[in-house]
């Protein structure tokens, strides 16, 4: 009998089909039987066995076992409603309740509390103890964000083990020993990781309770609304609690082809910013230098004029969050009525469509869960953790339960490199000679292997990779040495884009470089062409939907001042902010809780983004008002619902023929295994010719270097590279519970060069490049490669502007 | 003296034994050099399986069975010596240890090499730090002399020895608490299975054995295991270290045949309770025993006769208690002890010790009626059996015994406690004081 | 980063419901405790040394955490949270992980104690045989509340000595007894205790004549051996 077979057993009598190798608990669940449990959760790795609550009665074994670990076997006769078992369920109960402050009156997890049911449930009904019960300070902070009443505590240690074997940041432990234990912090600190928010979830009593949450609702008060979270790249499902049309609260909604279950805690906090009282929520025209509200007839009317009088020289610009619906329209809005090719929505200089439909090929698609499946993993140029926070988690769970070996190759450190096997680090623009070096190493005859240090390295990092079983996670230059290496290893390619839905928007045709379903078009500018354009006036008018430029793009400074020089801009903003500041008309956008559309997953998932509550003030369907500035343009696209722009969509991107939301469902599903996916444009082994790969030269810093070869920077000068913190985000600034982690400007440079700099002790510096200075806090790590440095993108300061450059840094002046 | 057997204490007081010169003079490591060097492994494995010998740690499993449990094959394998004695009542290993510590070394390397082992530790409690002391000192005089280490003899075996010292907690001598602390973690059991010989240490197959288990294997790779049968019983052949303590004129360790009456050993060997005094109660086999009373001091002192009688042998610690000791205080200590120790990691045992404890101070200051008192039984009863390890048994069933079997001494002492300290009726139960976070015991 | 966490209140004081918001305010990002970057924690080299030595005994380093905060403990009398992080530093692992193991067992201390620690048994065989008595003596000695002493340990005021009712310490040949400074003693009268604290107080070897080291084994002299076990020595 092997695990996954399937086998017979006998749960109270009744017959129940299951796979061998199940728990005993998850297999009941086909006969109908439920088995108490408070510790078990499959989410968290091995059973543990602790809390007893699961104890049942196995034919031929004397001790009754706890079902939660004990794997089905055929011809197993189990019994959980005997005299014995319910003993046993009655004594755990009470046991339980030794210590409990059955407080339910004033506990935020009454009603949804499985203390609550068990004891009901499996309880004896009564108690005898009447001796005192164990006391705590309650509520204390366990972090900003969550309170944490040890009374309450029934020890069960999910929320330690989710800190151990999940999030892995092994900062919540358990202290002290037997029933003095508890449940906290080293030196009693605050616990800040960026995923402890899945402990209020996991924990099965009143203990662990969200700040934010505390004593606004009852469970009968609430409504679950399902959607999407699109704040990054994870897109990971989730559950909006919902009381009097706001949000309460955001939980997990468990999708193990996405999310695995959990959620950072930008996706579960991060809805106080649809709640925010700033947003916009009427269309806006500017008169007289302010933004003043209009009527949508007036708004359409003034958008439509403006973009009308520009026509070719427009240019849009879509956001990550925007929705494949909302991508779709901006662009055959410009490219149909505009005759415009001026369309993105990365500010990462794009690739030619051949490298793109390379990179994009199903074939070497692939998904999250293949993370699951795959004996090695390579993270190459991002830190997951910032750029796609779920997977970070999904790579530690494989490495620590199935044993995958996993790479790291990197500029800069990532919080993954505590569990990979090899790491490599490579200078801030070098990554494309990383890559070409690895294939090399790999048996990509068309590259030269590289010597030294570099050589070394990919050699080290290609040791590790399993051939025909690999994913390799990638974000950052897009080369033909990434298929390359991913054709020489059979290895399947997962790519994290800036956006949080840039495969969809780039899928229907936001790029500049293809149309709707990657199709031929005629080029549009590059974003760094596009700024420049926009500056100079050969581009006039700037469609901004979901986007802020001034805030995301790293040349930041630049695009304020595009803005400011087009002639006019049309913004589709939820808040005012640095771009919409030069906007003519403004739209109130829609948040991902109040849009229904569809996004496409990194991995090709196509998942419905649903609303749960109604637009504030007079914001609208962005799909509607699209269409409406469609048809005002002379584009009557007949679209009159969400489904039907989708239609629109599976029409002109034939990779997407026939999807409908229906099919979608509240799971997704990926567009790579539908029947629609061999209309990919490209045959699969096609290959495009290695000479119209454009090496994207913006990407080469000052120094004129060649990508590899690590500049040596002048004695007091460091090699900048820069990365997109997961808090450097507007949704840190505008949820009131989350501000506390914006991120503080810090350089970041190796103990070497903080020695050779003399910045050892020092608190805050003063980085200048060319002009452009900006000062930052100091940080040394261990594993920064000397002779590189690292700033913080996103703060509004220009960081950005800085990435690849070689900079001088001095004590801050004026400073501590 | 007379119903002593010295095996492994032979010699036991003689200068310098725990150096590796004396232990050698008088006939130390020769086991080792005949079992490298004459032995194949798997015949070694199979002596060991004959001789019968059962662990000696409390289980009383088979130690050579326990050793055949374990794969074949390359990969790492582990030895771990449970050295981390805390039974109430046990010191045996202690001794063991401290006055010989090289037959415990000789031991363990041949269990090694029987077992394909490489690489073995032994887990010593933290409170036995002058132990480890010369237990280190030992283990580094065996590494100089080439017992120990890579290429032990020129046979080509390979064992490393590391003395890995623990730091107060009882729960550890439980074998996968063992582990787990070794591991650097809290001492937390595991749930079983996986069983330690399949996968324990660092994941890899391990075999845990006790330091008396061990110390009797050069004796048996010497002699062979027909000889070491010819000791002790059938079902349990050789000597046993039966640790005495309590209410008796000579505590201490004694080695024995197994099989002997119980009253040999109490007032033959320790010399029973002082002049002029009697058995009350006694554990048979460390605190975790079911008491017994003076009526069943002629049984047998064997494993079966013990369980026959509703106890056990366990490591074969007996504590006396003479007819002044009052039970419900005996039961509070027992109680507490193992309140103490528990690990906390299931609930039953976490809050039924928790709750017991509670119950019997009540007792003891009157707060309580008799009914509590079958409250209190109901309570050892909802325990045992339910516990991820043997923790909560082991205080459940000697408190349950005693409630059992002297329930009128506790009835006494709640009227006793209430005379003691009457309370007005209008009065609210005990203070309910906060616990300062992070208070123990 | 985080030598500055100071806060004015503690989570586990009694809060107001201002303080709680006062002490919410104050928790920053950078007060959390991940592993310590080796760079920004400063270790004695004795300490380092002897945390490094212990990682290479065993195959996985966690398996150096005893003997590391045996190290720290060594070495500052208790595990400080500052030896905490320089161990959790060396070790890469975080200082909770490291707390959370030193708080499991008894004789890590993880707040300050007296020069010489005393742990007196008063489990069942020692009980049976006075113990009370011992640590009282102990207790009135050294000036420090019994029953304190019995359940959690505590401190004489002029820091000499630490007192702690211990359970057993496998000593029971020796009832009552106590472990000082990790040495056993025993079996101990109440006036023997006394002058313990008294030595101790002076720095002095306590009660030698009642160390355990060199006793002799129970039960007399070595008897003549069974002449199966001389059988087994030819």
């Amino acid at each position: 009998m092997t695990n996954g077979e399937e086998i017979t057993l006998v749960v109270d009598g009744v017959e129940v089909r299951a796979q061998a190798g199940m728990m005993l608990v998850d297999a009941a669940k086909h006969g109908d039987v439920e088995i108490p449990v408070f510790c078990y959760e499959p989410k968290l790795g091995q059973p543990v066995g602790a809390c007893r609550m699961c104890l049942v009665e196995i034919e031929g074994i004397p001790k009754l076992q706890t079902a939660c670990s004990t794997p089905v076997r055929d011809g197993m006769v189990v019994y959980t409603q005997t005299d014995r078992v319910q003993e046993a369920q009655n004594a755990v109960v009470e046991f339980l309740l030794v210590n409990h402050p059955l407080d339910c009156p004033v506990c935020d997890k009454g009603g949804e509390c499985p203390l609550q049911d068990i004891s009901m449930g499996w309880g004896p009904g009564k108690s005898r103890v009447i001796d005192p019960k164990r006391h705590f300070q309650k509520p204390i902070p366990l972090s900003p964000l969550i309170k944490i009443d040890r009374e309450r505590c029934i020890l069960c240690y999910r929320c330690v083990r989710f800190s151990q074997e999940v999030a892995e940041d092994e900062q919540l432990q358990l202290l002290e020993r037997g029933a003095s234990t508890f449940v906290g912090t080293f030196d009693d600190r605050p616990y800040i990781a960026p995923f402890h928010g899945n402990i209020i979830e996991l924990c099965p009593v009143g203990a662990l309770t969200s700040d934010a949450y505390r004593f606004r609702a009852r469970p009968w008060d609430i409504e679950d609304a399902g959607t999407v979270c699109t704040l990054c790249p994870s897109q990971c499902n989730i559950k909006l609690t919902v009381r009097d049309e706001r949000i309460q609260r955001v939980l997990a909604r468990d999708n193990f082809e996405v999310d695995d279950g959990w959620l950072c805690d930008k996706g579960r906090f991060g809805y106080q910013m649809i709640e925010s009282p700033d947003r916009i929520t009427e269309p806006m025209i500017r008169q007289g230098g302010t933004l003043v509200p209009v009527s949508w007839e007036q708004a359409l009317e003034a958008a439509a004029a403006g973009l009308r009088d520009a026509g070719e020289r427009t240019a849009a610009v879509v956001g990550g969050p925007s929705s494949n619906e909302e991508g779709y329209l901006t662009q055959r809005i410009v490219r149909g009525p505009l005759g415009s090719p001026h369309v993105v929505s990365t500010y990462d200089d794009a690739v030619d469509r051949e490298l793109l439909l390379e990179l994009s090929r199903p074939q070497l698609a692939a998904s999250v869960a293949d993370i699951d499946r795959a004996e090695s993993v390579l993270v190459l140029g991002t830190d997951p953790m910032h750029s796609m926070p779920i997977i970070d988690l999904r790579i530690r769970k494989v490495v620590r339960r199935n044993g995958t070996r996993l790479a790291v190759a990197t500029d800069r450190p990532t919080s993954i490199d505590g569990v990979a096997e090899e790491t490599a680090r490579y200078s801030p623009g070098a990554m494309s000679a990383f890559v070409e070096a690895l294939a090399a190493e790999t048996g990509a005859e068309v590259y030269d292997r590289a010597e030294g240090e570099l050589g070394a390295d990919a050699e080290r990092i290609a040791g590790i990779l399993r051939p025909g079983s690999t994913v390799i996670v990638w974000a950052g230059e897009p080369s033909l040495a990434v298929a390359d290496l991913a054709a020489q290893l059979d290895a399947k390619l997962l790519e994290i884009p800036a956006g949080a839905n840039g495969r969809g928007l780039r899928e229907v045709g936001c790029t500049p470089v293809a149309g709707p379903g990657l199709s031929e078009t005629s080029t549009g500018l590059s974003p760094t062409d596009l700024c420049e354009a926009l500056t100079e006036g050969d581009v006039e008018v700037a469609f901004l939907v979901n986007a802020d430029p001034v805030r995301d793009a790293p040349n930041g400074p630049g695009w304020n001042e595009a803005l400011q020089k087009a002639k006019f801009v049309l913004a589709i903003s939820m808040f005012e902010d640095g771009s919409t500041k030069h906007a003519d008309v403004v739209f109130p956008a829609e948040s991902y809780t109040e849009k229904e559309g569809t996004v496409t997953h990194p991995d090709g998932r196509l998942q419905r983004v649903r609303p749960g509550v109604p637009h504030p003030g007079n914001a609208r369907p962005m799909w509607e008002v699209l269409a409406e500035l469609a048809g005002l343009l002379g584009d009557e696209t007949g679209i009159d619902s969400a489904g039907e722009a989708l239609a629109a969509i599976a029409q002109d991107v034939p990779f997407y023929a026939r999807i409908t939301e229906g099919e979608i469902g509240g799971l997704g599903v990926r567009w790579q295994e539908r029947e629609a996916a061999r209309n990919f444009p490209l045959a699969p082994g096609a290959r495009p010719e290695r000479s119209s790969v454009v090496v994207p030269t913006s990407h080469v810093g000052t120094t004129g270097g060649v990508p590899g070869a690590s500049p040596a920077p002048a004695s007091d000068q460091l090699q900048i590279g820069t990365y997109r913190d997961l808090w450097a985000a507007e949704v840190t600034d505008r949820s009131p519970a989350l501000r506390f982690l914006r991120p503080t400007q810090t350089l970041e440079l190796s103990p070497a060069d903080a020695e050779r700099l003399g910045l050892n002790g020092t608190p805050e510096v003063d980085v200048r490049q060319n002009g452009t200075s900006l000062r930052a806090r100091v940080a040394i790590r261990e594993r920064i490669r000397p002779g590189t440095a690292f700033l913080v993108d996103g703060l509004g300061d220009g960081a950005g502007a800085l990435a690849r450059h070689a900079v001088e840094v001095s004590a801050a002046e004026g400073g501590e | 003296m007379a119903g002593q057997t010295r095996m492994l204490f032979r010699h036991v007081d003689e200068p310098g034994l725990a150096s590796i010169d004396t232990y050698r003079r008088l006939g130390g490591y020769r086991a080792l050099e005949k079992a490298l060097r004459d032995i194949d492994p798997d015949e070694l494995l199979s002596s060991l399986e004959d001789s019968g010998l059962r662990g000696r740690g409390g289980a009383g499993f088979s130690m050579g069975k326990k050793a055949s449990f374990l794969p074949r094959g390359d990969m790492e394998k582990f030895l771990c010596c449970n050295a981390d004695e805390s039974e109430p009542g046990a010191f045996k290993d202690r001794e063991l240890m401290s006055k010989n510590p090289h037959q415990l070394i000789e031991g363990i390397v041949i269990a090694a090499v029987a077992a394909g082992i490489g690489q073995a530790f032994v887990f010593i409690r933290g409170e036995y730090w002058e132990v480890a002391d010369i237990l280190d000192r030992a283990v580094e005089e065996a590494y100089a002399a080439g017992y120990v280490g890579e290429n032990i003899l020129d046979t080509g075996h390979r064992v490393e020895l590391v003395v890995h010292r623990g730091a107060g907690a009882y729960i550890c001598g439980e074998e996968t608490a063992l582990l787990d602390a070794l591991e650097g973690k809290r001492g937390n059991p595991r749930l079983k299975p996986p069983f330690p010989a399949i996968q324990g240490l660092y994941g890899g197959p391990t075999l845990i054995n006790n330091v008396e288990t061990l110390s009797n294997v050069p004796h048996i790779v010497k002699n062979g295991s027909d000889w070491f049968k010819g000791f002790g019983t059938e079902q349990s052949p050789g000597t046993k270290v039966v640790s005495v303590s309590g209410c008796v004129q000579r505590p201490g360790n004694y080695e024995i045949e197994l099989g002997i009456p119980s009253r040999e050993i109490i007032y033959g060997l320790a010399g029973g309770p002082p002049e002029g005094h009697e058995v009350k109660a006694w554990f048979p086999g460390g605190s975790s025993a079911p008491v017994l009373t003076a009526d069943e001091l002629d049984l047998p002192y064997s494993f079966e006769s013990m369980a026959d009688a509703g106890s056990m042998l366990g490591s074969g610690s007996i504590i006396v208690a003479d007819e002044n000791v009052s039970i419900p205080h005996l039961a509070l200590r027992t109680a507490r002890f193992y309140h103490h120790e528990s690990c906390g990691k299931c609930t039953p045992c976490r809050e039924g010790t928790n709750w017991t404890v509670k119950m019997l101070e009540r007792v003891i200051s009157g707060e309580a009626t008799p009914m509590d008192l079958d409250v209190i039984s109901s309570v050892q009863d909802n325990i045992i059996g339910n516990c991820l390890c043997v923790l909560g048994d082991s205080m459940a069933m000697p408190v349950g015994s005693m409630v059992a079997k002297f329930r009128h001494e506790f009835e006494a002492a709640i009227e006793a406690g209430r005379d003691a300290a009457p309370r007005p009726l209008d009065e609210s139960p005990t203070d309910v004081k906060p616990v300062p976070v992070g208070a123990a015991g | 980063m985080s030598d500055g966490w100071v806060p004015e209140i503690k989570p586990t004081d009694d809060l107001s419901a201002a303080d709680r918001r006062r002490l919410v305010e104050s928790m920053r990002p950078e007060d959390a405790e991940p592993v310590p970057e080796l760079s920004e924690v400063d270790i004695p080299d004795e300490l380092r040394e002897r945390i490094e030595s212990a990682m290479q005994k065993y195959p996985e380093i966690r398996s150096a955490s005893l003997p590391a905060l045996w190290a720290v403990q060594r070495h500052y009398g208790w595990c400080t949270p500052e030896g905490i992080r320089q161990a959790a530093a060396v070790m890469g692992v975080t200082p909770g992980y490291l707390e959370s193991v030193a708080t499991f067992y008894d004789l890590f201390h993880t707040s300050p104690v007296g020069r010489h620690r005393v742990l007196v048994c008063h489990n069942l065989a020692c009980w049976l045989r006075g113990a009370e008595d011992v640590l009282d003596a102990f207790c009135e000695a050294a000036g420090v509340d019994p029953d304190e002493a019995d359940h959690i340990g505590t401190s004489s005021e002029d820091g000499a000595v630490y007192l702690r009712g211990f359970e057993c310490l496998g000593a029971c040949d020796i009832a009552p007894m106590a472990s000082i400074d990790e040495h056993y003693y025993g079996p101990l009268t109440p006036e023997e205790a006394r002058t313990a604290v008294e030595q101790l107080r002076s720095d002095a070897r306590p009660i030698p004549d009642k160390a355990l080291a060199g006793r002799e084994t129970a039960g007399g002299p070595e008897p003549e051996p069974d002449p199966r076990v001389k059988e087994g020595e030819a």
